[in-house]
């Protein structure tokens, strides 16, 4: 990061290839949209190139990148609300409740492939669903791993606020599954 | 069930690993009497394995030069004043130049330096300014006593030869110098002016 804040643009092309891989699956999680992905992505290292001075050195890269990648993602996401609400109240409605009604049965495939295909989607569906702030915490620590000081750092809150925005999420995305994983387990 | 709440609290922390040693019996005892809670739990550890095994999306191949491309867009060019570089031999040619113009403006001050420093310098005949005792009654050595060198009779050195200078007020008038000579009488000297 050193070389970056020296304009040194292997340096920064280096650790894009770096980041990119969770910086992109973070958004993609998150929205649930891999064609926005690719755009933000490219956004969220735009803009650690245009602040690459003041990055505190010292502090974790990780987390600052992934910092500007969570708010974008929530930006992006609220962007989307106001769009929504600004074309149709009930496309906004049907937005927050698509994932349930469309759970479908994964027993109409036969092909086991394309069950786990359609598993996955319903579950990144389900994700999309879950209130912003709790879906934040949820991707970064189910998904990309992080450990809840680093996530509270990211989003910018207590420890505390972080492990109950999580037991939230799970707890949320459990009820959601449930149907889903019922049928998965039966024979 | 009171316990079951307490159970259903613990899901979170013991999927993470951070529940203490007891806790972590408590709970897998629990599992043990409560089919319920075992049940509950397992959907829970299923909806996170699900969302584990989630692909990871890929980035895309040209993210790096597109993000590159875009970060040199969105960063304003600076405030840079082009400077011509210059060659190497221009400000050594300029230093050599300085320092022989001040060579030259200090050279005609230097010249006049007081006579004894110069003269020796230059190895210029002038004559020097001598006393000549013309009396013979005059003692033999004279030093520091008056404008007449007296020399002691017990110095080491011989001091007979010794010249000592007796200056005294020049006036300049119409740019020639008049000096009223002081010696006591039997001393000759000669008369020289200096100027500074």
């Amino acid at each position: 990061m050193a070389r970056v804040a020296e304009d040194d643009d292997r340096a920064f092309t280096e650790l894009v290839g770096r980041f990119q891989g969770r910086v992109t699956n973070l958004i993609s999680r998150v929205l649930n949209d891999r064609g926005a992905s690719d755009d933000l992505a490219q956004e969220v290292f735009v803009r650690v190139f245009v602040h690459r001075r003041n990055y505190r050195r010292g502090s974790k890269f990780s987390t600052w990148v992934f910092t500007i990648a969570a708010n974008l993602a929530k930006n992006e996401i609220r962007r989307r609300v106001r769009r929504r609400n600004w074309f149709s109240l009930d496309a906004l409605t049907e937005m927050l409740n698509d994932s349930i009604p469309e759970l479908a049965d994964p027993a109409e495939s036969s092909e086991s492939g394309l069950e786990r295909e359609q598993l996955q989607g319903e579950v990144g569906r389900a994700i999309a669903t879950v209130p912003e702030k709790y879906r934040l915490a949820l991707v970064l620590r189910d998904i990309e791993g992080l450990a809840y000081e680093e996530i509270a750092e990211v989003l910018g809150v207590p420890g505390g606020t972080v492990r109950s925005r999580i037991n939230r999420a799970r707890s949320m995305l459990k009820r959601k599954l449930q149907p889903l994983l019922r049928k998965q387990e039966a024979p | 069930m009171k316990s079951c709440g307490r159970a259903r609290d613990l899901f979170g922390p013991y999927w993470d690993d951070e529940v203490t040693r007891a806790e972590r019996e408590w709970l897998e005892a629990h599992f043990q009497t409560c089919a319920g809670c075992r049940t509950d739990y397992e959907q829970f550890a299923h909806t996170l394995e699900a969302v584990a095994k989630l692909p990871r999306a890929e980035a895309a191949p040209d993210l790096a030069a597109r993000a590159l491309a875009a970060a040199h867009r969105a960063t304003p060019a600076r405030d840079v004043i082009f400077v011509r570089e210059t060659p190497g031999w221009v400000p050594m040619t300029a230093a050599a130049v300085a320092v022989l113009l001040v060579v030259t403006a200090v050279a005609p001050y230097l010249s006049r330096t007081p006579v004894g420093l110069t003269l020796a310098g230059r190895g210029t005949a002038v004559p020097e300014a001598r006393l000549v005792q013309t009396s013979a009654s005059a003692p033999q050595t004279t030093r520091a006593s008056g404008p007449v060198a007296t020399a002691a009779v017990d110095s080491l050195f011989d001091h007979t030869e010794d010249i000592d200078f007796v200056l005294e007020p020049v006036n300049v008038r119409d740019g020639r110098a008049q000096a009223a000579s002081r010696l006591p009488g039997g001393i000759q000297g000669e008369q020289t002016v200096i100027t500074f």
